[in-house]
């Protein structure tokens, strides 16, 4: 019986993410500020972090697989046991990196955002393209004339 | 049987990712909604440890639930409150 019902659960989780994905891009695309932008971009980072550590899992029957974590490493034959019940440890190692580099885009996003409402006093991109560029320096030529 | 626990528990917490990530994309009050990201981050922890990723864990919780916030809050700190 576990035979069809843990296909099933993980079907669940793989379809979940998706959704997360979808609903975080609406975030992204159709919500106007952009401090809502940036915790949707997150979540969208994430859920695809997912989907990559989701595609090196694999289903070993009667347990639950091991962490690709080397114990039996004085003999010959640890690795290779191990590599016949653990997870693929490659997308694990590049979810690592894509975390931290993820990290470092969005501290310069909020200094950007916060470059943005220091500038023009709000951060809802509806009142951003309603605000008219003023050039400082023909405004000071004005004021002299 | 530990197998089947497993899953059962992943997919508890992916649904109810999908419940966090929908609140925190509706949600009007900026501050609320980093507090659901957070809880959604939380989940995702549990499905990282859950598919044999130890070492994600160890980075994605504090990165997710620590720090992520953290300059979030502050950058609404300094900026609005509320989504228009």
């Amino acid at each position: 019986m576990n035979e069809l019902i843990i296909p099933y659960l993980l079907t669940v989780v793989f379809v979940s993410f998706v959704i997360n994905l979808v609903i975080a891009l609406y975030g992204i695309f159709a919500r106007p500020t952009l401090v809502k932008k940036i915790i949707a971009l997150t979540i969208f980072s994430d859920s695809l972090n997912s989907l990559a550590i989701f595609v090196g899992y694999r289903v070993v029957s009667g347990r639950v697989p091991a962490p690709p974590v080397v114990v039996n490493y004085t003999s010959p034959q640890g690795p290779a046991q191990l590599a016949k019940v653990a997870v693929d440890p490659l997308p694990q190692a590049l979810v690592l990196t894509a975390i931290v580099i993820g990290l470092a885009v969005t501290l310069f996003m909020v200094k950007v955002t916060m470059q943005v409402h220091r500038v023009y006093g709000t951060t809802s991109v509806r009142k951003l393209e309603r605000i008219e560029y003023v050039n400082k320096e023909e405004k000071s030529e004005g004021v002299v004339e | 049987m530990i197998d089947l626990i497993a899953a059962l528990l992943m997919a508890v917490a992916a649904v109810t990712s999908i419940v966090f990530t929908y609140l925190a994309v509706v949600e009007k009050n900026l501050v609320q909604a980093v507090v659901f990201s957070a809880v959604q981050s939380t989940m995702y922890a549990l499905i990282y440890f859950l598919l044999m990723a130890p070492d994600i864990v160890l980075v994605y919780l504090p990165v997710g639930v620590g720090i992520y916030p953290a300059i979030v809050l502050l950058l609404i700190k300094k900026t609005d409150k509320v989504d228009e």
